[in-house]
């Protein structure tokens, strides 16, 4: 299932970001592999969505670096890049087609491209059929998945997903990590927030965030085998404790 | 009823604009604005003299008591209440030129033969030009000069036993509104501009705070978009609508409520354009500072109320006191219903109102530029 890392989507070096008072990032370092699910798992606050937001260009860093597909964030970059934000950002009065064509424009696309690459997108997260429905008529797993496919219609190359599962039912969790891979599969690089640890195991590799640092990354056997316990959930207390007890870090 | 469930939802509702700073503050600075503007709009405090030109033609006339001169005794009582200020012109064509630039808010002129005529019991009439696109302005003048020869009627029968005063009466002369013209006809141009700003303000701030709010924005921010384009989007979006409501609001004054306009249409829906223009990234501007649709709304009242007072549709610009007035100068409002105003009622073209134009144009510039700053926040 793995895919050979053979190049760098996103580097971070010692990345910082202030909001007033509050550090959100306080000296990250990562580095995201082309082709592979990095996992970015923590507690709320820890600092996942300030760097997904770092890496799509809206945050400016404050201190450090950080390149994306070999860039700095811009506009540029971000052509390449699919966001599915945490709740699903959609316009509520469009039908579930309008808002993928919105998207697919947006990202440059001429009119015939949108419109066959929002069919397929939809297809592939089997809405079909939903297409002319309202998205305010959809239930919060559709929307879900017309999030996705509004993040995915436009072909890119990294797609970020922050906290996609959140408020989904098993079943269509499942399902959505089903499309997650199927994209990878086809040469998508993804980075997932979650701090649902069992999520985690789904991803190549995983890094672990507490207060704005990278506390651990690793595949996920490899984290488990460092923290000698059975679960990710388990890991990362017993890493993060580490951590702060000034051990070093695992990979 | 249960006293203490009504106290804890009464005291949840306090506690919540405790907590609610933007509101209480609106709640508080809005009446305040409001009742300060009126204070000083209805109320004579502050307010200057309006110059008015005063063509005093009537050489008097020598009778046993001395020389009188009916015209001199008008022109003085005029300025008398200190509501106007005498300005002496010596011909019609001077005073008249002096209305049509806006320089004096009318001109009084007393004919050669008044004091003859009013001796001799025959009835006279003293013109007053107006501009005539403004009823705010004529207003005044018109008061002030019916005013003073009221005062010269009874000052005239009380100083000559037995003489009754032949009637006085007043004609106004309006320039370019012309008679015939309904207190619609005035007011049409004032309140398409003022629909067009309120609409226009509550969709956009709307809209865009709903984008804000749905997370859509960040995805607009987060696509190869840039700031310019995603305004300019919005711009066109909006001008379409606002444009279309316009007209709406046009073609119904014009066709079912008579209103007139007697220059050109489309130097009208230049001006709506410009508004608009700057009206919609007011909106995108403000709605940064709104959390919810209610602060939105509550933003309404602050930006619509100044400038309906200010912006000359109850009271003439002119007749402000002084800060107010140039307060009023800053306001889109005010020179949209002047512009409108003078190319609807007054049938004036292009160059008449350019200054006009390049003041609501210096606007929309400054809302583009705050609007694009505005953006800046969400991708920073």
């Amino acid at each position: 299932m793995r895919q050979a890392a053979n190049g760098v989507a996103v580097e971070a070096t010692g990345l910082v970001r202030t909001f007033g008072r509050v550090r959100a990032l306080d000296g990250l370092d990562l580095t995201v592999h082309t082709g592979e699910i990095l996992g970015l798992v923590g507690p709320n606050g820890a600092g996942k969505t300030t760097f997904i937001r770092s890496v799509a260009g809206l945050l400016r860093p404050t201190a450090g670096r950080i390149t994306v597909l070999g860039e700095a964030p811009g506009r540029r970059v971000a052509a390449h890049l699919g966001y599915m934000t945490q709740s699903a950002a959609l316009y509520e009065d469009l039908p579930v087609r309008d808002n993928l064509m919105f998207f697919a424009r947006l990202f440059g696309l001429s009119k015939d491209e949108a419109r066959s690459r929002t069919s397929a997108a939809l297809a592939v997260v089997e809405l079909t059929g939903k297409e002319r429905v309202p998205v305010r008529d959809l239930s919060g797993g559709m929307r879900q998945l017309t999030n996705l496919a509004c993040a995915m219609v436009h072909g890119p190359k990294l797609l970020l997903l922050d906290e996609p599962t959140v408020g989904i039912d098993p079943v269509l969790r499942l399902r959505l990590w089903d499309h997650f891979r199927e994209m990878n599969a086809g040469g998508t690089t993804i980075v997932v927030t979650t701090h649902v640890m069992e999520e985690a195991e789904r991803c190549h590799r995983v890094a672990m965030i507490a207060a704005g640092r990278t506390i651990a990354v690793g595949a996920p056997e490899e984290l488990l085998r460092a923290a000698g316990v059975g679960t990710i959930e388990e890991a990362y207390l017993v890493l993060r404790e580490r951590d702060a007890n000034g051990n070093g870090r695992t990979s | 009823m249960r006293l203490s469930r009504v106290a804890a939802i009464a005291g949840r509702i306090l506690k919540q604009f405790r907590h609610d700073r933007r509101t209480v503050g609106l709640i508080v600075i809005v009446p305040l604005v409001v009742m300060a503007l009126i204070g000083y709009l209805i109320g004579d405090k502050g307010k200057e003299p309006l110059p008015v030109a005063v063509v005093n033609l009537d050489a008097g006339t020598e009778t046993p008591s001395g020389h009188i001169s009916l015209g001199a005794s008008i022109a003085n009582a005029l300025g008398v209440k200190g509501q106007i200020a005498v300005e002496s012109a010596t011909s019609e064509r001077a005073a008249t030129e002096r209305v049509r630039d806006g320089k004096v808010a009318g001109a009084v002129i007393i004919p050669a033969d008044l004091t003859q005529q009013v001796l001799g019991g025959v009835p006279a009439t003293i013109d007053i030009v107006v501009k005539g696109t403004d009823p705010g302005l004529q207003g005044p003048v018109i008061k002030a000069t019916q005013e003073a020869l009221a005062n010269l009627a009874k000052a005239t029968s009380a100083a000559v036993a037995g003489f009754e005063a032949p009637p006085l009466s007043i004609r106004p002369v309006s320039l370019e509104g012309g008679v015939g013209l309904s207190t619609l006809d005035y007011n049409a141009p004032a309140m398409i501009a003022v629909f067009a700003f309120l609409f226009t303000f509550m969709l956009t701030s709307v809209s865009f705070l709903r984008e804000r709010s749905s997370g859509t924005l960040e995805r607009l921010m987060a696509s190869p978009a840039s700031r310019l384009e995603v305004l300019v989007g919005y711009l066109l979006g909006f001008i379409g609508f606002a444009m279309a409501q316009a007209l709406l609001i046009l073609g119904y004054a014009v066709w079912v409520l008579d209103v007139r306009i007697a220059g050109s249409i489309w130097l009208v829906l230049l001006v709506i354009v410009i508004l608009v223009i700057g009206v919609v990234n007011l909106g995108i501007a403000l709605s940064f500072y709104a959390r919810n649709e209610l602060q939105v709304i509550q933003f309404i009242p602050l930006m619509l109320l100044p400038q309906v007072f200010l912006g000359g549709l109850f009271w003439a610009v002119q007749t402000m006191y002084p800060p107010l007035r140039w307060l009023s100068q800053l306001l889109p409002l005010t020179h949209s219903t002047v512009a409108l105003r003078a190319v609807m009622v007054g049938g004036e073209g292009f160059g008449d109102i350019l200054g006009r134009l390049l003041a609501l144009v210096a606007f929309s510039a400054a809302m583009v530029l705050i609007g694009v700053l505005a953006l800046r926040k969400q991708r920073a």
